[in-house]
């Protein structure tokens, strides 16, 4: 396999084990189109389903990672007081869609260390009216200054060059990235919380959709909204004290504006840390049950199918020409590949910085067993794909983890 | 409530859509405004490092190369390179959705020859009669800055073979593009 090696950005470490974590009840809030609530209803919410679901007390979480847009003059410890909690570990992570495997890499380590011994791990994010335009127009200081001057076409504009770049280098076409939609919308059909779930897709109304900008037509573009997502974390022998279905970390890592050198963004930092991504892991790409990447234009999820090793950099069109990414396997294509299995933002919706945890919520529910019409049948290993931050002309964040079954 | 007080309040509501008239994005950072001051003067004007003469693009605080924070505002090459292009169909800003009523709105990445890449407006007529998609990666083009009509300084990138050499041309070439005019709205407030 060819991958392209960066001069500048080589990281030499490896991370430690993740041995002895669990991660526990994956919950989603329902999401909405518009809603009156704020951040902290969609985050409490979605702690107050966690804590129905385990039969812990609120008092027991004593560690507190928090990821929103839409928290305004808050931080997650302004949370605390609102939801009265005493927790003496705290994290805000604002990444983006990234935010959900940093999130699970940070609290590892504080479970394994002993800081905290059950963390909540929520990202939630309201949508008003119109709040959509403020936050796209003061996404970052470089956006303001020296993007969204330029058409106020908002991630839109972005990455429809990053996507007509990518067609052109590598010659993908429209009925490629239609592969990717009409699967997730497959998966959606089958996930009863999905926004767009109650809709099918056809190929020709993905080609003949409205055209937004270059390439992307509506059915490339994920659907702003409110919601929240969230999971707990714990040591492996809490988890089966309390009885609880859990899974477990295999392997994590991330890589920040990795590639600078790469005149357009083809690749992320995943490139250069997956080879010990899977190593650590002990497995190899096609034991990789469930793939979860973050979907937020389908050339996203096309260049995490290169860069996480199931095809070459280049071979992405391809790659979704001969693989069937249905949950259930029931595509024409003979090599089989779960993808984004809950319908992915295209089709629930990217409900903020909880986007950035609907892949991980998703993975855990599926691997704990608790996804319904969903569910994938015979899946031990799952991979989650974080991606996130257009600072300026590219995404800078990117984070990955294996996560397995356990043994509950 | 007198009849001035409702319409500032309507304003404030972000209403932009019944204004009369629509402009490009006001807002900048104290960079951002830095970077349109310097540029009233000059055909292109960037931060260039002190210490390293590394050109800084977008405008930043300290240096990307060697973090010095002498940063001097000067003339660089107009010269570069188109890396990505495309045409705006849909836009979040009211100015933007009025001009794209008739037309689509073509903007480009592009790399300069100081090494830096920008974002800009395209002025597609500058490439005859070529169609959009016509204009590949590496088509050599000229970047250049002009004051849109919220008086920000906004880049512009032409075909390399387009004269953008008087003030009078670059100017012309903005006003073509409606950038230094409001977008109207008949009978708005």
């Amino acid at each position: 396999m060819t991958r392209i090696t960066s001069p500048n950005a080589t990281p030499t470490n490896n991370p430690g084990s993740y041995q002895g974590v669990a991660l526990v009840a994956a919950s989603s809030i329902k999401y909405s189109r518009q809603s009156h609530h704020g951040a902290p209803w969609f985050i409490g919410r979605t702690l107050h389903k966690m804590l129905m679901e385990t039969g812990i007390k609120k008092a027991e979480v004593d560690g507190l990672a928090v990821s929103s847009f839409s928290l305004g003059a808050d931080s997650a410890v302004n949370l605390t007081q609102h939801f009265q909690l005493t927790p003496r570990w705290i994290e805000q992570l604002p990444y983006g869609g990234a935010s959900g495997v940093i999130a699970l890499r940070r609290a590892a380590r504080a479970i394994q260390c002993g800081d905290a011994h059950i963390i909540a791990c929520i990202g939630g994010d309201a949508a008003f009216h119109r709040s959509f335009e403020a936050t796209a127009s003061q996404f970052s200081n470089f956006t303001i200054d020296s993007s969204f001057p330029y058409g106020g076409g908002g991630p839109n504009a972005a990455f429809a060059l990053i996507t007509q770049h990518y067609m052109d280098e590598y010659g993908a076409k429209r009925e490629d990235f239609a592969h990717i939609a009409l699967a997730q919308r497959y998966n959606a059909n089958h996930y009863p919380a999905a926004l767009l779930g109650h809709k099918t897709l056809t190929e020709y109304q993905y080609l003949n959709a409205r055209r937004i900008a270059g390439p992307l037509h509506l059915f490339d573009c994920v659907m702003p909204c409110a919601g929240g997502e969230g999971f707990l974390m714990m040591s492996e022998a809490r988890a089966r004290h309390l009885k609880l279905r859990y899974c477990l970390i295999l392997a994590a890592d991330e890589l920040h504006n990795a590639h600078p050198q790469d005149e357009v963004q083809i690749r992320a930092g995943w490139s250069e840390y997956v080879d010990s991504l899977y190593n650590n892991a002990g497995l190899a790409a096609n034991d990789i049950d469930i793939l979860q990447t973050y979907d937020d234009y389908p050339v996203i999820s096309m260049m995490q199918f290169e860069d996480l090793g199931f095809c070459d950099k280049g071979d992405g069109p391809d790659f979704v020409r001969r693989t069937d990414l249905r949950f259930d396997r029931t595509g024409p294509e003979k090599n089989k590949l779960p993808h984004n299995t809950s319908g992915g933002q295209l089709s629930v919706g990217q409900a903020g910085a909880a986007a950035g945890y609907m892949p991980l919520v998703e993975s855990i529910r599926q691997l704990t067993g608790y996804a319904e019409n969903n569910q994938v049948s015979n899946a031990t290993h799952s991979m989650v794909s974080g991606f996130g931050m257009i600072n300026y002309d590219r995404g800078l964040c990117s984070a990955a983890t294996i996560l397995k079954t356990g043994q509950a | 409530m007198s009849n001035k007080h409702t319409r500032r309040a309507r304003l404030k509501l972000n209403r932009p859509s019944l204004r009369e008239r629509a402009r490009p994005p006001k807002q900048r950072t104290p960079m951002g405004q830095t970077f349109t001051s310097a540029n009233y003067s000059g055909v292109l004007v960037m931060q260039h490092c002190q210490q390293c003469e590394v050109v800084q693009y977008p405008p930043r605080e300290i240096c990307q190369n060697c973090l010095g924070d002498e940063l001097i505002w000067r003339e660089t090459s107009t010269a570069g390179y188109l890396l990505s292009r495309i045409e705006l169909h849909h836009s979040l800003w009211e100015y933007f959705k009025r001009r794209l009523i008739d037309k689509p709105w073509p903007i480009a990445t592009v790399r300069l020859e100081n090494s830096t890449t920008v974002f800009s407006h395209l002025y597609l007529a500058s490439f005859g009669d070529l169609p959009l998609e016509a204009i590949r990666k590496g088509t050599a083009v000229q970047v250049f800055s002009h004051s849109d009509s919220s008086l920000n300084s906004v880049l512009i990138a032409v075909s390399a073979q387009c004269d953008i050499s008087q003030i009078k041309d670059r100017a012309a070439i903005a006003k073509t593009m409606g950038l230094t005019t409001a977008a109207e709205r008949p009978g708005g407030i």
